[in-house]
């Protein structure tokens, strides 16, 4: 394919998806092609619901914070009332950021340039010297407001789209609702993101990172030295008692689910081999009193959740939230929060810090590994003579559709879905996302041309 | 009793022996560098201005109340099982401005300005990684050791991954 000349039945051409005769395939392309990200930003990142933040992040009226919705800045504010919004983060008269840091509260947002001033509300409630300046009847009667963005929230997490075109946040998030509250409700209050930024960027494609969250298959050959170290800390090896992380190698002995959701979610699953190690296992009985046994079970279990197409819940020994933001085909930038819940005991909090920051954080023991191993996918790709990847076959023979008793337990239901032993490292869980992605910009491309 | 000036000198070659056995991946000498009981704590930044202060209740980038963590992350090193971990980057770690407070004749505070020049080979690109070190050194039997080095990472919007060899 030549740039610039992708026509609307390529994006067919990208992805071969025929599972009735054993077949699913991606052309390596989408990872590396400029004209492919900016289909992808414009229909799946500009033209859909993405995810920007927690309520935790703006508790307080005229708290505000700054973020992005696909390549556009935005600012997220709690008005004097405590109504949030979401707004570009630019000056309606010359483009200015208005917001300037990365969180703060502030009564009035002042534009430094030339002054025009908004209060948390977004309203325009100052045009500096406007009277003496001469204008004509027609910008008398333009809004003069920071621009407001489509924003809505499921329980303490936000979400904002750039079109008002768009279903609903609830017909968005869909099955991923029930798996939302199995993050939200780990405590009576909720969870927060606990304080600490990280941001790191890494030269691969975005998707490395969408795929990475839900692929079983990468453990055991991309982390053997995290695996290792865990296992010499448990034989006395190591003399760090201090961290308790999962052992991977246990993963062998569980069995687990994957499945993926409409509009691109996914999720993979397991019973945690080793919950009592987890800091909400210091509050099990007020989680099981509150959530009842089998909640408290997927609470505690190991869980990878994509909600398509920027942020991940990546539960193992720490609850940990990944927000993606693709830069170009070549570079993504990651903000990483570790989630607690909020009010939680010291102990609790320890030991899910610990856990959080041997395994996640991008100067930990596992992280790195999987972003290195993106860097060497995106390097691969240069190698075009070759088309295809060949990842999305394991566990082709055992997809099913629709709920099943562990589905049912908590109340989603797959679109397709695998149950069996962890160790079939399922692959048949990045369908939906990539039947997702070729929907979106394939109803983008209609539209357009219909407009 | 030694002179502030012999302090100095003292407390400079401790911090340039552990920038030197970084750069030359000299991993046992400069683990033998650290108490054992030594705190090691890279906070994160929680705005602009202010980094976390309570690793229990706050996230640090690395956070390690013992040698044991430092020795986990050598070992992983030295595994050849993490393909973040090879090949190794080039390193040159500068360490200036240094100031000795708080002394006594078996302690010293030592406060520096640091930068760490990486070459990564993979991607033929240089990083450079720079902020603040405070060390707490302690005297024992084989000479200084150090028994805190709290690392301030002024640029944290890192390129792919940091680890002990890049602060």
């Amino acid at each position: 394919m030549k740039p610039n000349e992708l026509k609307y039945g390529d994006v067919d051409r990208l992805i071969i998806d025929n599972v009735d005769d054993g077949e699913f395939m991606i052309h390596r392309d989408i990872f590396t092609d400029e004209q492919i990200f900016e289909l992808e930003m414009k229909y799946i990142f500009e033209r859909n619901w993405v995810f920007v933040g927690l309520e935790s992040q703006c508790p307080n009226p005229n708290d505000y914070y700054t973020s992005w919705v696909g390549r556009q800045p935005i600012v997220v504010m709690r008005d004097a009332d405590g109504s949030l919004g979401a707004f570009i983060n630019s000056c309606p008269h010359k483009g200015a950021r208005v917001a300037h840091h990365r969180k703060g509260n502030a009564k009035q947002f002042v534009c430094s340039y030339h002054g025009w001033t908004f209060n948390t509300a977004g309203e325009c409630i100052y045009i500096k010297d406007q009277e003496s300046g001469a204008y004509a009847e027609p910008f008398n009667k333009l809004d003069h407001g920071l621009h407001r963005i489509k924003f809505d929230s499921y329980r303490g997490f936000l979400f904002a789209s750039l079109t008002d075109d768009v279903p609903s946040l609830d017909e968005h998030l869909g099955e991923t609702r029930a798996l939302l509250d199995v993050v939200w409700d780990q405590g009576p209050d909720g969870v927060e993101a606990i304080p600490g930024n990280s941001n790191y960027t890494y030269d691969a494609n975005w998707k490395m990172q969408v795929e990475n969250c839900i692929d079983g298959y990468h453990l055991t050959s991309c982390h053997p030295s995290f695996m290792n170290i865990v296992s010499r800390r448990k034989t006395g090896e190591s003399g760090n008692k201090s961290v308790k992380s999962i052992d991977f190698n246990m993963l062998n002995t569980v069995q687990g689910g994957t499945a993926c959701l409409p509009r691109g979610h996914a999720v993979i699953y397991s019973p945690n081999p080793a919950e009592s190690e987890r800091g909400m296992y210091q509050h099990y009985d007020e989680a099981v009193a509150r959530c009842g046994e089998t909640k408290t079970k997927w609470m505690l279990a190991t869980r990878n959740l994509t909600i398509y197409p920027n942020v991940q819940f990546a539960e193992n020994a720490s609850l940990q939230m990944r927000v993606i933001r693709p830069l170009s085909p070549g570079k993504t930038e990651m903000t990483i929060y570790c989630l607690g819940v909020k009010g939680e005991s010291d102990a609790a909090r320890s030991i899910r810090i610990r856990q959080y920051e041997d395994f996640f954080n991008t100067s930990g023991l596992a992280t790195p590994d999987d972003t290195i191993a993106y860097e060497d996918c995106h390097f691969g790709y240069q190698g075009k003579t070759l088309e295809w990847s060949q990842g999305y076959a394991r566990g082709m023979q055992n997809v099913k559709a629709g709920a099943d008793e562990f589905t049912d337990e908590i109340g989603f239901e797959p679109d397709t879905g695998t149950y069996g032993r962890m160790m079939d490292q399922d692959e048949t869980v990045f369908y939906g996302g990539y039947r997702a992605w070729k929907k979106f910009i394939k109803d983008g491309l209609e539209s357009e041309a219909k407009s | 009793m030694l002179t502030k000036v012999e302090m100095l000198a003292e407390a400079s070659e401790v911090l340039f022996l552990e920038a030197y056995h970084l750069d030359a991946q000299r991993w046992d000498d400069w683990l033998a560098l650290f108490t054992e009981d030594c705190e090691y704590w890279m906070p994160a930044w929680k705005d602009e201005h202010e980094v976390t202060e309570d690793p229990q209740r706050e996230v640090s980038l690395i956070y390690y109340g013992g040698r044991f963590g430092l020795e986990d992350r050598i070992w992983r090193i030295r595994s050849g099982q993490s393909i973040a971990s090879k090949p190794l980057p080039r390193t040159s770690h500068a360490v200036n401005n240094i100031m000795v407070s708080a002394l006594t004749d078996d302690s010293m505070t030592v406060r520096s300005t640091w930068q760490a020049n990486c070459f990564f080979h993979k991607t033929n690109k240089s990083e450079t990684f720079y902020g603040d070190y405070e060390h707490k050194l302690r005297k024992t039997a084989e000479g200084w050791k150090i028994c805190r080095k709290y690392i301030v990472l002024k640029n944290d919007y890192i390129p792919t991954m940091l680890d002990i060899y890049n602060a």
